[in-house]
């Protein structure tokens, strides 16, 4: 299912660590320490990959940074990252603009079981920069929205200032068909909103154990998301995960983001929650 | 396939002249020590060597590998396709680069190791002197050693040379070979069989047996804790070990700073920031946080992870591990030992 690279294309000789250049048609400061950037390939052609794939940026003389795609394929002219600045490269990275080229490799890993998930009752459950790479399935699921039953999203952020996309959170807000809620764990005194941790907000809505999961945040989220789902009755089959490693090849070469006889970079981010269970090192 | 006989006067010559008209890495004297380097004529090969302080994977994945130029935003591969004769390599190291071989072809095929690799030459050569910390002659015996060109053994009179392939047979006309006799070539081959009792240490159970053990001890954290209790995390057994290959990537300038190179570099698996990742604002992940965690991990990697890959251990006994190691915690045969006691 999973679009991989074709390198014959993209790396003539083969070489897997060859990317290709993309220029920013669009950027937008979303947070203090976030940037939003809209790309687009600089020889124009589709961008195809999987909801949930991943890709790795760069910037030559910086280096390279996985990200997820924080758009959906049905948009192909050009896609979105979300860069929060944290180290040398992301630094470097959020001090691009429009019209500045940047560099990309991918799409890598295996995205969302699309097959799966069609025709299924979904709950996203994005916590913090989580919303980032889930907003390539939100964003499918509300293009291709007769494709899927009820959808319900939890996004949950660190406190108001940390919210991202907030025209596409009016446009959840609006719609009918997304039941949206959100919660913040801190207010700022203005907020009127849900405070708490994110699992309050399964008091807010009913969740149906026929019910797709799929879960993204920082790692401490899932444990405490995932016991929500078992109380409701959710199969761990129908749980799916969205893991940050730390990944310099994105080939399954470097071992950096291995857990146990797995590597997040090919054979995820995204996991089901049942094959990995048991994997003491992935939650 | 053909076996030949050389006199070690001619094998002098010969090493000679194949240095002088071809770019021959083999194993040579530092110090007290062996290491892979550059032969220039007969003296510099020493084939008698231990073993080498870093394993032959240097020449096909150096520790620093550019993998891209790049001059302002142009850009550009830098796969290396220079042909090398890798001469002098122990059987167990023939089993280390077959599994790095391996590991770098399969799924996303990397040819920055495997354009190098096709284009050299890996004559391998009889332990004639067994290092202090070996186990070869116990561990992945299943496993047989290929994916080289040719095998040279020190007999008697001289040295038996086979030929395995036309890249062995292409060598042959730099020396005074002549067909081997019936005799000669099994006095190599009892040679190379006698040497296989001959190791200082030996694993008392069978690979399986290891590797089902050690995925039962997974969730022992007071085992791991305790065999790891010593260890510095400075990545030592990671760095000599043949079938370890982990790498960062980091891009350098030039002094110009408009252009510059992605590189990448030997990375372990032990040092405290392999699974690390920021998460910003001074927050952090670290997936492998305790020496325990890292410990078990490379053994899982050695010994059970890749097993079914590979036909056998990911570790080829060559004992460097346990030699390099600063507080001589490594040891495969030891560890292993304490953990088929539990």
């Amino acid at each position: 299912m999973a679009l991989t690279i074709d390198y014959s294309k993209v790396a003539p000789e083969g070489n897997i660590f060859l990317p290709r250049e993309c220029k920013i048609t669009h950027v937008k400061q979303v947070t203090k320490t976030e940037r939003h950037f809209t790309l687009r390939h600089a020889d124009n052609s589709k961008v195809k990959f999987n909801p949930g794939q991943i890709l790795e940026v760069s910037l030559f003389g910086f280096g390279e940074i996985p990200l997820g795609y924080a758009s959906s394929p049905t948009r192909e002219n050009t896609f979105d990252i979300v860069v929060r600045t944290v180290g040398r490269v992301s630094t470097a990275l959020n001090k691009l603009n429009e019209g500045d080229s940047l560099f990309v490799r991918g799409p890598l890993g295996s995205g969302f079981p699309l097959q799966e998930l069609q025709n299924q009752n979904i709950l996203v459950v994005a916590g913090g920069i989580g919303l980032c790479p889930t907003r390539s399935m939100i964003q499918y699921i509300t293009d291709r929205r007769n494709e899927f039953k009820n959808f319900t999203l939890f996004y949950g952020a660190r406190d108001p200032s940390q919210q991202m996309f907030h025209e596409d959170i009016a446009k959840w807000k609006a719609a009918k068909d997304v039941d949206y809620h959100e919660i913040v764990d801190k207010t700022d005194g203005k907020w009127t909103g849900n405070v708490g941790v994110i699992t309050e907000l399964f008091k807010k809505t009913t969740i149906t154990p026929d019910t797709r999961v799929i879960i993204c945040g920082p790692p401490i989220m899932f444990r405490f998301v995932i016991a929500e789902c078992d109380k409701i009755g959710i199969s761990r089959d129908n749980i799916y995960l969205d893991l940050e490693r730390r990944m310099k090849c994105g080939v399954g070469k470097c071992g950096h983001c291995q857990i146990n006889d797995s590597y997040v970079c090919v054979d995820g981010p995204v996991f089901r929650y049942s094959d990995i269970q048991n994997l003491e090192e992935a939650l | 396939m053909n076996d030949y006989f050389i006199s070690a006067n001619d094998f002098d010559a010969f090493v000679s002249k194949m240095a002088s008209e071809r770019n021959v890495i083999g194993p040579m004297a530092k110090k007290t020590k062996f290491v892979y380097g550059k032969i220039q004529t007969n003296k510099d090969l020493r084939l008698d060597f231990d073993v080498t302080i870093l394993p032959p994977k240097k020449v096909f994945t150096p520790t620093c590998q550019t993998l891209v130029t790049f001059d302002g935003s142009k850009f550009e591969g830098a796969v290396d396709k220079q042909p090398v004769i890798l001469f002098g390599v122990h059987f167990y190291d023939i089993k280390g680069l077959d599994m790095t071989d391996q590991l770098f072809s399969e799924n996303n095929r990397d040819e920055n190791y495997m354009a190098k690799r096709n284009a050299a030459t890996v004559i391998g050569s009889n332990i004639q002197t067994v290092s202090k910390r070996a186990f070869w002659g116990s561990i992945g015996t299943k496993v047989a050693p290929k994916g080289h060109d040719g095998f040279i053994t020190k007999i008697g009179a001289g040295y038996h040379y086979q030929t395995l392939n036309q890249k062995g047979e292409a060598l042959v006309g730099y020396g005074n070979f002549k067909p081997a006799t019936n005799e000669q070539a099994e006095e190599a081959r009892k040679i190379n069989v006698a040497m296989m009792s001959k190791c200082p240490e030996t694993l008392k159970h069978s690979s399986e047996d290891i590797a089902k053990k050690l995925r039962d001890s997974f969730k022992n954290q007071e085992l791991w804790a305790n065999l790891s209790e010593d260890c510095f995390s400075c990545g030592s057994c990671n760095t000599t070990c043949p079938t370890c290959y982990c790498f960062d990537v980091q891009d350098k300038w030039k002094l110009n700073q408009v252009s510059g190179m992605r590189n990448r570099y030997w990375d372990s698996c032990l040092t405290e920031d392999f699974a690390k990742v920021s998460l910003g604002a001074g927050a952090e992940e670290n997936f492998r946080e305790t020496r325990g965690e890292r410990f078990r991990h490379r053994f899982m990697r050695k010994a059970a992870y890749l097993n079914e890959k590979l036909g056998g251990p990911a570790c080829v006994g060559c004992g460097r591990c346990s030699a390099a190691c600063t507080a001589d915690i490594a040891d495969p045969v030891n560890v292993i030992k304490k953990i088929m006691e539990v």
